[in-house]
């Protein structure tokens, strides 16, 4: 019997799951082979709450969302954390730093009255969580290594080291070394430095590992020319949420 | 004209014209295509350094031009942008010879930079291509292993393109003002005269990811080996990879067999060059490597238009006969090839303070050392120092296993020791869970651990952990170096400590009798002491003694005898203070506590043959009695002796019996003086410096011995060089505030002297270099 799989969406883009249907043709048939999708409001019209694998979008940012999620959790045998919002809170934490009704103001104007809204967090701070998918957006390799693994009944190998480790296997140049500043040193790997290897820097969208060296780089970033203030900005940005937390 | 000429191609106008308006602004010679088609077209007609191209156009891809150019124009440089970056794409982008990446929106500035740096660096390697000759004639002599040809440039060049039409070619490549090893298909791509790699050749021996099994699971479960036999050469390996090749084929070759880096291995042939322009992070020097005798199939040393080439082994040899016009080296060549890296190692700035076989045993010796925690407190545990050394080769073990769940493979990939979970196990134990713990083993096994195992050294100074660090915390150089500068400094204080003989009556007084007291004037008077235990005081004229009352304290005192009058010895005291004043009240026969001698004395060995011109003022006459009494009781060993005494009133006179006596002595000249007299006053009235113009005196043989207050030095030196004395000649005791009299409280210090111990006797000429002195 396959394992049955649902997906579900919180407060974010969407954009992982759409990552998941950008998966080629051939992986996306093999990975039907191996489970059933039972629920996917992006992509099919089936719903089905009978479900072993539940896959988690986004951050929490709403009362209504906490019991949903709950559910989910009670039904789900396994649950996932899909992308940066769910697992580390992402950017949709940046309006933290906000009062919640200063930021419910500048979105929504003279609406605001129809709306509610609660500091941002990751689903892990209102639900446990098996395993994570980080990124922003996901790695669909990562995605089948995941399930892969839940299907074989082992521990991913999700990396907890730095993104250094796998910029330098690529063979990439220090993007310091251009003058330019990164958060590689103190993020998880995991995403082969995708970003550094196609021209740009990382900007900490997996999290941190789990000893990062925060002084250090903080140190580092200064060396390399940024302020207190942005680099207290640059690590915002994924980020929020760990922070305020302390 | 090629220069700086670059073509875009991109079928969006804005982006177009935006990059082009840009680079034109900055002095470039800029052309535009809008599609493939165009683009082709523009580049039949002329010739580019830079192309700057869209993936994504209408009709044909950016891919299709790409193979276009490579096929006739291999030498324009490609530099791909795109909106949808995939690795599928630059890989693919890569292996046509695209040699970078940008991803849109692009910043016009680093797009030109990297522009800027592709045209120099390719401009470091002439571009032009040359049709390649004819193979050369076999050489009439089998080329024999271990010599040494020149090859010109030319030559070279085509051997390498007749390479790489054989097999894959590795080789190192400018790469936006650094150096990579890649993949190349032109010898024009190279870069030989670079001075380090970002990552080091041995990755292609020992690849960042590799599959060492396949397997099927279900029933008729296995597995197999899986290798990877494909030939390849790989170009421009410095000695010091050389060195790191040979120690892996020790760590993977020795013991346990390993078949895939055997297989890649034995498959790989080794093109070696000399480097002539070391990283200013490498100390390849101190590690032993920076030139290779083996290990390399051929070696080049670049000599301007050619190469002298080492053959290092028979494959290159053959090589070389196939595919290389050679010469034999001439007596210039020869003398070149030893000036050029005679030249090259002359230009490294970093060195170990100690020899490299030290090593193992000076870390032996500093487990415990603080530098390990001090050192890597800022180590952000990155891995970067690990995954760039050409000696590092730990890797861990992955399975994957297909979505069927039917098969999969097993793959290794690096792993390093500086990465927190490394040596952690299944149960949660990390057994090496800090960072100072992870910072030492990598140095140990640089230093230590390799060499002992393998019998090479663990690290070949190529400086790349030390550039790859941004915490600049790798580089094994300096812990090896701040290393041996601890056990340096421990093993000195260990000797010191080893060797110590503590003096454990430095600070107890030795008991002394007062054998005699004697009222010299109104509040001074001075005392005769002798040790309870019958030993001498030791002393030489102008040292002083410390004087203990137990329960009061103790104070420095000028000993105002000669040492050549034995069993007993005087100090005279005024009576100033508390210390003063209890030994005022001191009866004949009390006991009290003496330490000393302390401080110089005057040199009665220098004085020696000497005219000696006494100068006293007040108590000043109480050590300079000491030096009188000497010189009297030697007499013959001295020149004249003139005394000179000034008192401030007859009745502040001092030893009078004594002064008496020295005027109707005749081995001594003997000047006496009162500021101010009284009626029954006969002598001289006026300060002291009234004596000295009524003495002759030789300035060539005469020392003159000063003691007083201290205004009274500053005049008396007035007077003295009035008679021309050389400053040397001129001995002065001064005084100061002792307490320990052992050169430890401090309290004497004038500038960097301590004047217990280097004084209390300094001749003017060094006190001219102590500026608090006088």
């Amino acid at each position: 019997m396959k394992a049955k799989v649902a997906f579900f969406d919180f407060t974010s883009c969407e954009g992982c799951q759409l990552d998941v249907l950008n998966l080629t043709g051939e992986e996306l048939l093999d990975l039907l082979g191996a489970i059933e999708i039972v629920n996917f409001r992006e992509a099919i019209s089936n719903r089905s709450d009978d479900y072993d694998i539940a896959f988690i979008e986004g951050s929490i940012s709403r009362e209504a969302e906490i019991p949903r999620l709950q559910k989910i959790r009670a039904q789900a045998k396994v649950l996932v954390a899909l992308g940066a919002c769910a697992c580390i809170g992402g950017v949709n934490c940046l309006k933290n730093h906000l009062p919640m009704e200063q930021a419910l103001k500048m979105v929504y104007g003279d609406a605001a009255k129809y709306y509610d809204t609660i500091p941002a967090r990751p689903i892990n701070a209102v639900v446990p969580v098996d395993f994570y998918v980080r990124g922003c957006p996901i790695q669909t390799g990562e995605l089948v290594k995941v399930v892969k693994a839940l299907l074989l009944g082992k521990k991913p190998d999700i990396p907890n080291y730095p993104v250094c480790t796998e910029c330098k296997m690529a063979g990439n140049i220090c993007v310091f070394e251009f003058g330019k500043t990164c958060l590689g040193p103190v993020t998880r790997a995991g995403c082969n430095a995708i970003c550094v290897t196609g021209g740009r820097q990382c900007w900490g969208c997996r999290g941190l590992v789990d000893e990062p060296n925060k002084n250090s780089e903080e140190e580092i970033l200064k060396k390399h020319g940024l302020t207190p203030e942005q680099v207290v900005e640059k690590f915002k940005i994924y980020n929020t949420y760990a922070e305020v937390k302390k | 004209m090629k220069g700086n000429s670059v073509l875009i191609v991109d079928d969006e106008a804005i982006v177009r014209e935006s990059i082009r308006d840009w680079l034109a602004d900055a002095g470039y010679d800029v052309a535009t295509a809008e599609t493939a088609e165009e683009a082709l077209e523009t580049i039949a007609k002329r010739d580019f350094s830079v192309m700057v191209l869209d993936i994504r156009l209408p009709g044909q891809t950016g891919l299709s031009i790409l193979k276009e150019v490579k096929a006739q124009r291999p030498w324009i440089k490609s530099i791909i942008i795109t909106a949808y970056p995939s690795e599928e794409t630059t890989k693919e982008a890569t292996r046509l010879g695209a040699i970078d990446y940008m991803v849109k929106p692009l910043a016009p500035d680093d797009l030109e930079h990297l522009i800027r740096e592709t045209i120099e660096s390719v401009g470091k390697e002439p571009t032009v291509i040359t049709p390649p000759k004819a193979p050369g004639k076999p050489a009439a002599k089998a080329i024999e292993i271990k010599k040494s040809v020149v090859v010109s440039k030319q030559s070279f060049k085509s051997l390498v393109n007749n390479l790489i039409k054989i097999t894959d070619v590795y080789g190192v490549k400018a790469k936006r003002g650094k150096y990579v090893y890649d993949s190349i298909s032109s010898a024009n791509e190279l870069a030989l005269n670079y001075d380090v790699t970002v990552l080091p050749p041995t990755a292609y021996l020992f690849p960042p990811r590799e599959t060492i099994l396949k397997f099927k699971l279900g029933d008729g479960s296995k597995s197999e080996p899986v290798t990877n036999n494909t030939p390849r050469a790989i170009i421009g390996v410095h000695p010091y990879d050389i060195k790191a090749i040979e120690m892996l084929d020790e760590a993977f070759i020795t013991t346990n067999p390993d078949p895939n880096y055997i297989a890649r291995r034995q498959n790989s042939l080794i093109i070696g060059v000399d480097n002539l322009n070391p990283s200013p992070k490498s100390f390849a020097p101190s590690m032993g490597t920076h030139t290779a005798e083996n290990g390399f199939d051929l070696m080049l040393t670049d000599l301007g238009t050619k190469y002298m080439v080492t053959i290092g082994s028979k494959k290159g040899a053959d090589l070389l006969r196939k595919y290389a016009q050679i010469s034999q080296p001439t007596a210039d060549d020869i003398a070149k090839q030893k000036a050029v890296l005679d030249e090259a190692q002359a230009k490294y700035q970093l060195h170990l303070d100690v020899p490299r076989e030290r090593l193992p045993k000076l870390l032996e010796d500093s487990y415990d050392d603080a530098y390990w925690q001090s050192r890597s407190e800022t180590c952000l545990s990155c891995g970067s120092c690990v995954m760039v050394c050409p000696t590092c080769f730990c890797f861990d073990v992955q399975d994957d296993v297909a979505l069927n769940l039917k098969e999969g493979q097993r793959t290794r990939q690096w792993d390093g020791c500086m990465l927190v979970d490394f040596a952690k196990v299944a149960t949660g134990e990390n057994f090496r869970h800090d960072k100072a713990s992870r910072f030492r083993h990598r140095i140990y096994r640089k230093g230590k651990y390799v060499i002992e195992r393998y019998g090479r050294m663990g690290c070949v100074g190529c400086g790349r952990c030390a550039i790859a660090c941004l915490a600049e915390i790798a580089s094994p150089l300096e812990a090896f170096n701040a290393i041996a500068e601890s056990v340096r400094a421990k093993q000195a204080a260990q000797r010191i400590l080893r060797e110590a003989r503590p003096e454990s009556e430095l600070y107890a007084p030795r008991p002394a009798q007062l054998v005699r007291v004697e009222q010299l004037a109104a509040k001074e008077k001075v005392f005769e002491m002798k040790f309870l235990d019958g030993k001498e005081l030791g002393h030489q004229p102008g040292q002083f003694v410390s004087v203990s009352i137990l329960g009061i304290g103790e104070s420095p005192f000028g000993v105002a005898t000669s040492p050549t009058r034995t069993g007993s010895f005087e100090f005279a005291v005024r009576n100033v203070g508390s210390v003063t004043n209890a030994i005022h009240n001191l009866q004949k026969g009390a006991v009290v506590g003496i330490r000393g001698p302390f401080g110089n004395g005057f040199n009665v060995k220098a004085l020696e043959g000497k005219d000696i011109l006494f100068i006293a003022g007040g108590i000043g006459l109480f050590p300079v009695r000491s030096l009188i009494q000497y010189v009297m009781d030697r007499r013959k060993q001295f020149g004249r002796a003139i005394v000179l005494f000034g008192a401030r009133t007859p009745a502040e006179r001092l030893f009078v019996d004594e002064l008496a006596a020295w005027k109707n002595n005749p081995d001594l000249e003997f000047y006496e003086t009162v500021d101010r007299g009284t009626p029954d006053w006969t002598g001289n009235v006026g300060v002291i410096t009234t004596l000295i113009p009524k003495v002759q005196i030789d300035p060539r043989k005469t020392m003159a011995i000063v003691v007083g207050p201290p205004i009274m030095y500053r005049f008396v030196i007035v007077e003295l060089k009035k008679k021309d004395l050389p400053d040397e000649n001129i001995i002065m005791s001064l005084e100061r505030r002792m307490k320990c009299g052992v050169g430890k409280c401090g309290h004497c210090q004038i500038n960097g002297v301590y004047v217990c111990q280097e004084g209390p006797v300094f001749s003017l000429a060094q006190l001219r270099n102590l500026r608090e002195a006088v």
